[in-house]
């Protein structure tokens, strides 16, 4: 039993107030983080991110709806404010019909706030159980005993969504406030849609603790863009726990530069032969940011294929995490899995941490993990310099390219170049702090 | 391909058997059953060691029982009951030691040779010195006139406790603290004897020194200390080799072993590792629990690890190198070979602290039958380490369905020019290259013994020749029954 958990839960958890088969869960959940605690840095899977002592010293309650205008500072917009999409805001961790755009629905297309389909009797069953590994399952619990609201996404069978969804939350207010949301996204087979998830904040001190379950069912295929950059004094988590059917395909492409400290983890597991699943990731961080970038890979069942690529940009007294974990289960032959890890160390004081993990119980399987941590090369640097180019250009179109690996895969041709451009915007940052 | 043909008859040699199983009836004397301060009393008495030592072997006892036995390797084995053991047993002939090999108990000498080791054939060809360790206490040194001419001591740990009792005091438990590890603290309480050696400045040790540890009392716990001292712009090479006799009841063996390396100085420590590894249903086989590690103190300094572990039901090991001088290099290579139900967690740790270091990290850990086999390891460069370098490749086969391969290794890097790679594959025999030995004539077993030598040549190369040539017999014979 945790003393720093129980008065967290007190402040921040949800009555039992919602429907029964919730409430059940949400206690189970409270009984079970209670018990936990906060990961520190003695849990193996938090041991480069003591979330016990980030969290610590701090008399954290819940955010308060924001209402009014949403003033943006400058350089901080949505990415993908000029794309066409349905979708979702939510300010403070509270949905906010009158920025969302959810009209015209097609057929067959459930887009809304986890409150509203919580009262149209909607059940999310099989999603509030699903704890993940035991590396995310503490942070599960935390997100059920505390989380009002979210986005559910649920697409009918063979749906091809040709809009993309957009799940944008901004949070301008801090304070040692909390936001707990939860997301529901459920693809029926043969459904395929683009996820663009924005998470942009500036309110100073807060904590945002995102679960996202998602499931894909035979053949589907979600292609999911996420920007993170919270404010540089937040303490973000961000979880997907996903089950990816026959077929299926998952592909996710993030950016990340914001917040104090953040964990951006993933658990993926397999659930039907000849699926595929990736996550990517690319951070850039300066002062004394921290990013911990988790990824679990379950290949429960054969022939499916997965991928895993990580890499960082670390400034000033930046620290950077990397944990990757490929599980190949007895006779789940024919297995691909790939998983790297790179970072870039552009300080003295910058540090990196990779453990890319390995557990293999079948034979007939290709398997492969690497990792590389150092700066600069300087050979390279020196023939773009006498080449005339300056040094700070010649250093930014060298981490671009390192970048390039995350950034350029992303499939949506204007949300690709929209995170390009925030990834050139934080270089300018940097100079300009150098002057 | 002399050495093919060889795999090839040892794996016919041992057909269905550990081939080194087999015990010699020697009276020997014990300490009571059971762990407590009176039998770290009765050992040390029993090597009528100085109070200093006694002192040093208390403490550690006190320490260990505070202590709780680690949990988060990769391994399972049943609770084990440290007072259900004995700690010390020595051969008979202790009290009268003989001066040369004639002396020496025939039956030892024959135990010796039944393991195909003549001890007398080694010195003649091999000009190898053997500081044999029989249960836990020396029995037979040889070529210590000529080492003694060039300056270098090479004895038992218990004489040099009582002839070098300066050199013992200034650097045991320097590398590997009494409170390191729960092991390594069982073992500073309880050990009952091991080698040393202290190559003095300058001198390259005239020959490749080497002990065999045996195993041969039943449910006798082996607690060996090491301690290899190497002056300034001194080398040495250091041969260890095991095989214990079979038995029923599992042994616990918890060695520690220190290495240090000052300026300009080498160590290259070789280990084959053959203890019995229980039969094809996991009844038996050593449990061995070891802590090696390397400190290279001084600047230009380096030490390499090479083992073949091909035994033990449950092995516990990490060879490591502190890579505290500057330009001072850490080499770890390794095979580790598991079969039917052996669990290994294995690796190294490279901690680079001075400036210009580099390490290097090659292992190859191949898994059969229902077998379990993990690399853990750690490369950590701090904040002043400038330009230091790691290179880690770590690749896992697995021959059979059921068996499985784990690879954890942690990465930390705080010193930016420091630059860090690291890549591991796992993947099964190829069906191609063995349908191709095949087809050229070679049985199903001959021909994975071939690949997986070719698998493992990175760090077969590295072993001293007459090593080389057992470890590859090894490959084969561990490897028995694990196809078809």
């Amino acid at each position: 039993m945790s003393d720093q958990a129980l008065t967290y839960l007190d402040a921040n958890s949800v009555a039992a107030e919602g429907p029964a088969w919730l409430d059940v869960r949400r206690k189970a959940a409270r009984a079970s983080f209670a018990d936990a605690g906060f990961p520190h840095r003695r849990v193996e899977a938090w041991r480069y991110t003591d979330l016990s002592r980030l969290v610590a010293k701090t008399d954290w309650h819940p955010a308060v709806p924001h209402d009014g205008a949403v003033l943006v500072p400058e350089g901080r917009s949505n990415p993908f404010a000029g794309i066409a999409s349905h979708k979702l805001v939510f300010v403070n961790g509270f949905f906010r019909q009158d920025l969302s755009e959810l009209d015209d629905l097609p057929a067959g297309v459930e887009i809304l706030p986890l409150e509203a389909a919580l009262e149209r009797g909607t059940k999310f069953e099989s999603a509030f159980d699903a704890n993940g590994p035991e590396a995310m399952a503490p942070i599960a619990a935390l997100n059920t005993a505390c989380a009002r609201d979210g986005a559910v996404i649920r697409l009918s069978e063979g749906i091809q969504l040709e809009q993309p969804v957009q799940l944008i939350h901004y949070t301008p207010d801090g304070g040692a406030t909390v936001a707990h949301t939860r997301n529901v996204i459920e693809l029926a087979a043969g459904a395929s849609m683009t996820l663009l998830e924005a998470q942009i904040g500036w309110g100073g001190a807060y904590l945002v603790d995102r679960v996202t379950n998602l499931n894909l069912g035979e053949r589907a295929s979600l292609t999911h863009v996420r920007l993170e950059d919270e404010d540089i004094d937040a303490v973000h988590l961000s979880t997907v726990l996903g089950d990816v059917g026959a077929d299926a395909s998952y592909i996710a492409n993030t950016l990340a530069i914001g917040g104090r400290a953040g964990r951006l983890q993933s658990a993926l597991h397999f659930a039907g032969e000849g699926a595929h699943a990736e996550s990517n990731t690319a951070y850039l961080l300066r002062e004394t940011q921290h990013l911990d970038s988790t990824i679990v890979v379950d290949h429960a069942v054969p022939g499916c294929t997965s991928g895993a690529l990580a890499k960082g940009v670390l400034d000033d007294e930046a620290t950077g995490v990397f944990q990757g974990k490929v599980i190949v289960a007895p006779h789940a032959q024919k297995s691909d899995a790939k998983q790297m890890s790179n970072a870039l160390l552009l300080s003295r004081d910058a540090a990196m941490n990779a453990k890319p993990e390995l557990e293999i119980y079948a034979d007939d399987v290709q398997c492969a993990h690497g990792s590389t941590i150092g700066e600069l090369d300087g050979d390279a640097l020196f023939y773009l310099r006498s080449r005339g180019i300056e040094e700070q250009t010649a250093r930014q179109m060298l981490i671009s390219a390192f970048l390039g690996d995350v950034l350029e895969q992303i499939s949506h041709e204007v949300a690709r170049d929209a995170l390009s451009e925030r990834a050139s915007q934080w270089f300018e940052a940097d100079s300009e702090g150098e002057v | 391909m002399v050495a093919t043909r060889e795999t090839v008859e040892a794996v016919d040699e041992a057909v269905g058997k550990y081939k080194y199983g087999f015990s010699t009836d020697i009276e020997s004397e014990k300490a009571p059953k059971g762990l407590n301060e009176d039998t770290v009393r009765f050992i040390s008495a029993k090597k009528n060691e100085p109070e200093w030592m006694l002192e040093w072997r208390l403490d550690a006892f006190r320490r260990w029982q505070t202590m709780e036995e680690p949990d988060w390797a990769k391994v399972n084995y049943p609770k084990i009951d440290y007072q259900d053991a004995y700690y010390y047993s020595a051969p008979k002939s202790d009290d009268d030691r003989p001066k040369s090999l004639d002396e020496v108990d025939p039956k030892l000498l024959e135990t010796y040779e039944k393991l195909g080791i003549p001890l007398v054939e080694q010195m003649a060809l091999a000009g190898v010195a053997v500081d044999a360790v029989f249960d836990s206490v020396s029995v037979a040194t040889t070529f210590k006139e000529r080492l003694a001419e060039a300056g270098v001591i090479f004895c038992s740990f218990s004489e040099a406790v009582q002839d070098h009792p300066e050199l013992v005091r200034q650097y045991l438990g320097t590398v590997v603290p009494v409170t390191d590890n729960y092991f390594a603290t069982l073992n500073s309480a309880v050990f009952s004897d091991g080698s040393f050696v202290f190559v003095p400045k300058g001198v390259r040790c005239p020959m490749e020194l080497s002990t065999y540890f045996r195993i041969n009392e039943a449910d006798t716990g082996q607690f060996e200390r090491t301690l290899i001292i190497v002056e300034d712009g001194a080398y040495v090479s250091y041969l260890e080799g095991c095989t214990a006799p079979m038995r029923d009841e599992h042994q616990l063996h918890a060695a520690v072993v220190e290495l240090v390396c000052l300026e300009d100085a080498e160590i290259k420590y070789s280990t084959v590792q053959n203890w019995y590894p229980g039969d094809e249903d996991g009844k038996g086989g050593i449990y061995n629990f070891v802590t090696k590690r390397g400190d290279c103190r001084g600047d230009n300094s380096k030490i390499s690890w090479t083992q073949v572990e091909t035994g033990s039901a449950v092995t516990w090991k990490y060879p490591s190198c502190v890579l505290r001088g500057d330009n001072s290099v850490g080499e770890f290579y390794s095979i580790a070979i598991s079969n039917n139900l052996q669990q290994v967690d294995s690796g190294t740790k490279m901690i680079h602290l001075g400036k210009n270091t580099s390490s290097r990290i090659i292992s190859k850990g191949i898994s059969a039958g229902r077998s379990s086999s993990t690399y853990r390891g750690l490369v950590s460069v701090h904040k002043k380490a400038e330009d230091a370098r790691n290179f880690t490749q770590c690749d896992s086969l697995l021959i059979g369905d059921r068996c499985s391969a784990h690879t954890v290794p942690y990465i930390e890097s705080k010193n930016p020019s420091a630059v860090l790679e690291h890549e591991a594959t796992t993947s099964k025999l190829s069906e191609d290259q063995l349908f191709y030995c095949r087809q050229r004539g070679l049985d199903e077993e001959e021909a994975v013994a071939l690949l997986v030598n070719g698998f493992c040549r990175d760090v077969l190369q590295q072993l001293p020749m007459e090593f080389a040539v057992e470890a590859q017999k090894l490959v084969g014979i561990s490897l028995e029954g694990s196809v078809g």
